[in-house]
């Protein structure tokens, strides 16, 4: 049986390869299809990653606490936002940092050199919520913070802006005249964050900043932030946790249970979501695109199996009439489209493998092969031939011996 | 009993409005060993009687017992395996599956009876060799010449061990010299092998090979005698 099998195999192979450049052509088509699924799935999920490693170095599990910029008028008093609520969050469960953000570009001048950096006045809670390090020196002590000492940690590219191979660490740079001295220098993250990039900027604490850069805020109080930065522990119970914040701050802003809340929560949770959401919908629609070009390819089958079926009806006489069953006729032919298919899906599949890393080169990508992707398209390449290959197989099948032999 | 039994077998063909009898009412019996030359003008209901015999096509009615088989009683689709077990085709244009060698073609029957490769090589081997062909058996059908193509498909028809063998104008492509060649091929496998054979025909020299003779005329059997076969003769040759 397994001989039988294997000796119709290669009658089919025979028939072929007796046609190569047919062949060639016919395989094209599910050639081009399978290899644009298998590059537009694997750029689509490279794509979706990378939305999302863009937004988590940002930090998904990130909530910004600020006061809106269009007030509800009917808030009459509206509190600013303070260290108050900081410490006030730091309380509260599942929250693992929150930190006082303000920031502000100044032009910082070293010895000749003067360049126009984003500086952030914050407090350590900021290497937590960003999940930042210290390379050289340290960072700012609770000391120099209570003491609105001048100190200053720089980014790494900065520093090697300002400094280039000199050390920077306890050296002097000016800020808006205000002398700072370099306490510590980052560890280089490689990414941006949200409107903030700290490899390109410097953090000051945010007491000297508030107090003697006078930055942030246009409010008259002087304890003002721009806003807070919250990390919860938990992205799944950012809700949650979110709800709780809410409350929080309600209670330190002394908000009346029925009064409407002088803050807003921002998170980005939503925001991936719905950036994931659309390249998903892209890479489904490429996808699409791929698939209808690998039924065109099935078709090419088709249409070259069914001239086969008629090219050969002497053949499929001689065969029958020396034992083939209308079954071996049948398989024979599926046998044939189906191989063809799957050479076609094969070398799809290696070019599609090529084409991904090819993109994913040039467009500075992670190449996300998906193994998915590739048993589907083999899967897929295989029921083409089987689905495609049929009818003219059952054709074939459905001749009868005599007229088969009589066909010129 | 008969290794080939036909009663009253009739096929009608409806041309338009008008019933054509390619067969009128043909009952005949053959015997195991016979040597049967049908012969028949073009029209004359041989071939159709060749067809529904080797069972490439079923009769309109009458019965036809093969071997103790009803043919008539078995679906088409079932006659695949009758045809591989009791009969070998021998054609008039070869029919050998070109691209593919002599020894190829020569397996292809028991490929379709599962018969396992090693044996099917060697059989086939042994079938070729029973032709003369053994040198040639990896050659291809066009690089072999006609007498040579006839000779495989001889031993695509033994290989099977087949009882029948039905032979549609074996020597109709042939030359003289080729023809007198598988005759006497035809011949030998009559007498030494016990293979019953029924060839069509419309040239007596090739006729005069069988030990029967059945004519036709009109889908009926017109006449039906035993002869002593005689070779072909040099002065029909020389006619030639």
């Amino acid at each position: 049986m397994i001989d039988s099998f294997l000796a119709v195999f290669k009658i089919s192979l025979k028939a072929i390869f007796a046609n190569k450049m047919r062949a060639a052509l016919t395989s094209l088509g599910i050639i081009i299809g399978v290899a644009a699924v298998i590059t537009v799935l694997a750029v689509g999920s490279a794509t979706k990653k990378s939305i999302a490693d863009r937004f988590s170095n940002m930090g998904t599990n990130i909530i910004f606490l600020r006061q809106p910029w269009d007030l509800d008028e009917s808030i009459s008093s509206p509190k600013d936002v303070t260290m108050d609520d900081v410490v006030a969050i730091r309380e509260v469960e599942g929250v693992s940092a929150a930190a006082p953000y303000i920031q502000t570009s100044f032009d910082v001048k070293y010895k000749n050199t003067s360049v126009s950096l984003s500086a952030l006045a914050t407090d350590t809670d900021i290497f937590k919520a960003y999940d930042w390090s210290v390379d050289k020196g340290r960072s700012f002590t609770e000391k120099e913070i209570a003491s609105y000492a001048q100190v200053m940690v720089i980014g790494a590219t900065a520093a090697q802006t300002i400094f280039g191979d000199v050390d920077p660490l306890n050296k002097t740079v000016v800020l808006s005249n205000i002398p700072f001295t370099v306490v510590g220098v980052t560890k280089k993250t490689g990414s941006s964050g949200f409107g903030f990039n700290i490899d390109e900027g410097a953090l000051i604490p945010y007491t000297t900043g508030k107090v003697k850069l006078n930055s942030g805020w246009q409010s008259s109080n002087r304890r003002a932030l721009d806003r807070v930065v919250i990390k919860v522990e938990d992205f799944n119970k950012i809700e949650n946790t979110k709800v709780d914040i809410q409350n929080t701050v309600r209670n330190t802003h002394h908000i009346h249970p029925l009064g409407k809340d002088d803050f807003q929560l921002d998170d980005f949770a939503s925001f991936v979501e719905q950036a994931k959401s659309t390249a998903t919908t892209m890479s489904l629609f490429l996808g699409i695109i791929g698939a209808v070009s690998l039924i065109v390819g099935g078709i090419g089958v088709m249409n070259i199996m069914l001239v086969s079926v008629t090219e050969r009806t002497r053949e499929i006489g001689i065969r029958m009439a020396i034992g083939a069953t209308s079954w071996n006729i049948r398989l024979q032919f599926l046998v044939e489209s189906v191989t063809l298919s799957c050479m076609g899906g094969l070398i799809g599949i290696v070019l599609g493998v090529i084409f991904t890393l090819f993109v994913a080169k040039y467009m500075s990508l992670s190449a996300q092969l998906s193994v998915w992707a590739i048993v589907v398209s083999a899967g897929f390449s295989a029921a083409t031939g089987i689905f495609f290959g049929y009818y003219p197989a059952y054709k074939a099948s459905k001749l009868t011996p005599i007229d088969a032999l009589r066909y010129e | 009993m008969s290794l080939i039994d036909t009663r009253d077998l009739y096929k009608i063909y409806q041309v338009g409005d008008v019933e054509v009898k390619a067969l009128n009412g043909v009952s005949i019996a053959i015997e195991k060993g016979e040597f049967v030359a049908v012969m028949g003008p073009s029209g004359s209901g041989k071939s159709t009687f060749m067809n529904i015999l080797g069972c490439l096509d079923k009769p309109t009615c009458g019965t036809y017992i093969l071997d103790g088989i009803d043919v008539t009683a078995t679906d088409l689709s079932k006659l695949a395996g009758v045809r591989n077990r009791k009969i070998g085709f021998v054609f008039q244009g070869f029919n050998l599956i070109k691209r593919t060698t002599a020894i190829e073609n020569v397996e292809l029957p028991m490929i379709y009876n599962h018969t396992p490769a090693a044996q099917r090589h060697k059989k086939a081997m042994e079938a070729l060799e029973a032709v003369g062909l053994a040198q040639r058996a990896y050659h291809l059908p066009n690089q072999l010449s006609g007498g040579q193509q006839q000779r495989v498909a001889i031993a695509r028809s033994l290989v099977c061990d087949a009882p029948i063998i039905f032979a549609d104008e074996p020597t109709g492509n042939l030359d003289t010299k080729m023809s007198i060649e598988v005759m006497d091929l035809f011949t030998r496998l009559n007498k030494e092998m016990g293979k019953t054979i029924i060839l069509i025909t419309h040239e007596p020299d090739i006729a005069q090979y069988a030990t029967r003779l059945i004519k036709f005329k009109d889908g009926q059997k017109m006449s039906d005698e035993i002869q002593t076969p005689t070779a072909a003769k040099p002065a029909s040759m020389e006619g030639l």
